[in-house]
């Protein structure tokens, strides 16, 4: 479960991103955020992901108050989430492979365990064919794709996934969706962030808007 | 207990493969490390062997006691008695001025000239073998002696040897100080390498933080890096340096031995080396925990 409330986010440089926003997204629900370039979408994920921290009000995930966390707590808690970046943040001096087995060597897996839990992560992707190839072969969806592998591959209880169709043709976009939608079948909770109207159409959740830094109900 | 062995383990390995990756580069930042190890060590391992030497070439110092020439027998009979009365007087030897002028005739090559000199010009003297060296018990029997009548000089033999150790003494602060001038390029060397290596894997950082790893587990590859670096200048430097014993061994050995004594330059021993290895790997060590602290807010900032 994720609760924000009263949530304020303000930068160094003054802008307020989040202004006092409250919402409740409950476990196992798959919750789209939508709202224009700036809204603050990308900066409510942030602060669910435990990635920037709120000025004021409070966000808890599964019950823990991220500004009360700890730098190694923190860590703890970023290992049982699952983070689909905009911009993938993919490592291109690793392959296919060792990106996704790198959130497993944070966790201290073995190389046994960690070796069947990325071709199994692979699979869900179908990416199982390339994981020996570096990711700047890829092409955009199957960066997505395997951004998503990364993700999934520690079997987090929530998937935060930013503009995870974002620079996507329809059919790419289709399969991501389709994706998310399959985990959350399997009891993930799932909040993502998008602009996509067909993308948003085939979620067919329930959708939050964001405008100038306050939620639209 | 098993995930942490396994995250020490994949640290490990990943510092080795980080050196092999770089090899020319790793390759001259160890010799760097390892000139600063050896130049220290190599004035260490002289120092300590003229302390060795310097403490095996005077093993049992004595007391000399000159009288004024115009002591005779009587005289010296009496400063003999009181020579032997003395505290810390172990054995008092009388060495008559005959003999003393027998025995330089003999030892130099001065026959001819001593043969011109109208009589002789040595004292009587006596050698005194003290009971304690304790500086101060020799420095009241030094007194004693000297307001003794008839005495002229009073030398205690082993006082040279006082000043190589003092000299000595003073020479292993140079070394310590040199070396720990030295350790600290060690700890810079390392670090600025840590450095270079953090901001070329600066994106794998922000990556794997964001993704849940802490920051003991992004600074461990970087330890072990730095640990290896060092122990293996280590390594390289106390072989270096036995090499070098070696090599230069043998001519100082000839060459003590031409001045009658017995001396041989020594390596540093197994223990020894053991340690300047493990110490050249906690250099390391250090280096790259303060270089990784010192760069972390940078790499961060990129988040």
């Amino acid at each position: 479960m994720i609760v924000f409330s009263s949530t304020t986010k303000r930068y160094t440089n003054g802008f307020e991103a989040l202004k006092s926003v409250s919402l409740t997204i409950e476990k196992g629900e798959m919750v789209a955020v939508t709202g224009h370039s700036g809204a603050g979408k990308s900066t409510l994920l942030k602060l669910a992901a435990g990635i920037e921290l709120a000025n004021a009000g409070k966000v808890l995930v599964n019950n823990q108050n991220l500004s009360q966390l700890k730098e190694a707590g923190l860590a703890v808690l970023r290992r049982n989430l699952g983070l689909v970046f905009q911009d993938h943040k993919l490592l291109f001096e690793r392959n296919v492979f060792a990106n996704v087995a790198l959130p497993l060597e944070i966790a201290g897996f073995t190389r046994t365990e960690t070796g069947k839990r990325v071709r199994a992560a692979l699979d869900k992707v179908g990416l199982l064919n390339r994981e020996k190839a570096n990711p700047i072969a890829l092409s955009g969806g199957e960066q997505q794709r395997l951004c998503i592998a990364r993700a999934i591959v520690n079997r987090p209880s929530i998937l935060i996934a930013d503009e995870p169709t974002g620079n996507l043709d329809q059919t790419y976009a289709a399969t991501i969706i389709d994706l998310f939608k399959s985990f959350n079948q399997v009891g993930v909770t799932v909040l993502l962030s998008t602009h996509d109207a067909a993308g948003l159409a085939r979620l067919q959740c329930r959708r939050i808007e964001i405008d100038h830094g306050t939620l639209v109900e | 207990m098993n995930s942490w062995l396994t995250s020490h383990v994949r640290a490990l390995t990943q510092a080795l493969a980080r050196m092999r990756g770089q090899p020319l580069a790793t390759a001259l930042s160890i010799a760097v490390i390892a000139v600063a190890i050896l130049l220290p060590l190599a004035l260490y391992v002289v120092f300590a062997n003229v302390t060795n030497a310097a403490t095996r070439l005077n093993p049992d110092p004595s007391v000399n006691v000159y009288l004024a020439l115009s002591a005779n027998d009587t005289e010296a009979k009496d400063v003999e008695k009181r020579l032997r009365g003395l505290e810390n007087s172990a054995t008092v030897r009388f060495i008559p001025r005959e003999s003393a002028l027998a025995e330089m005739k003999r030892i130099t090559n001065l026959a001819d000239l001593l043969a011109g000199i109208d009589g002789n010009p040595l004292p009587h003297a006596f050698a005194i073998k003290p009971k304690s060296n304790d500086a101060a018990m020799l420095e009241r029997m030094r007194l004693e002696i000297g307001g003794t009548p008839k005495v002229e000089t009073v030398t205690m033999d082993f006082e040279w040897a006082k000043k190589l150790a003092r000299f000595v003494d003073f020479a292993q602060r140079i070394v310590i100080l040199f070396g720990l001038v030295l350790s600290a390029a060690v700890v810079f060397v390392i670090g600025n390498t840590i450095r270079l290596q953090m901001l070329t894997q600066k994106e794998e950082i922000i990556v794997a933080r964001l993704i849940g790893a802490t920051r003991r587990f992004v600074r461990r590859p970087f330890l072990y890096f730095g640990a290896l670096q060092g122990a293996s200048a280590g390594l390289i430097a106390v072989l270096s340096l036995t090499g070098l014993t070696v090599w230069v061994g043998g001519e100082v050995n000839a060459l003590a031995a031409s001045y009658g004594a017995d001396f041989a330059l020594q390596a540093p021993s197994a223990i020894q080396s053991i340690w300047i290895i493990v110490a050249g790997g906690l250099l390391g060590w250090a280096g790259a925990y303060i270089s990784v602290s010192m760069y972390w807010r940078q790499i961060e900032s990129g988040k």
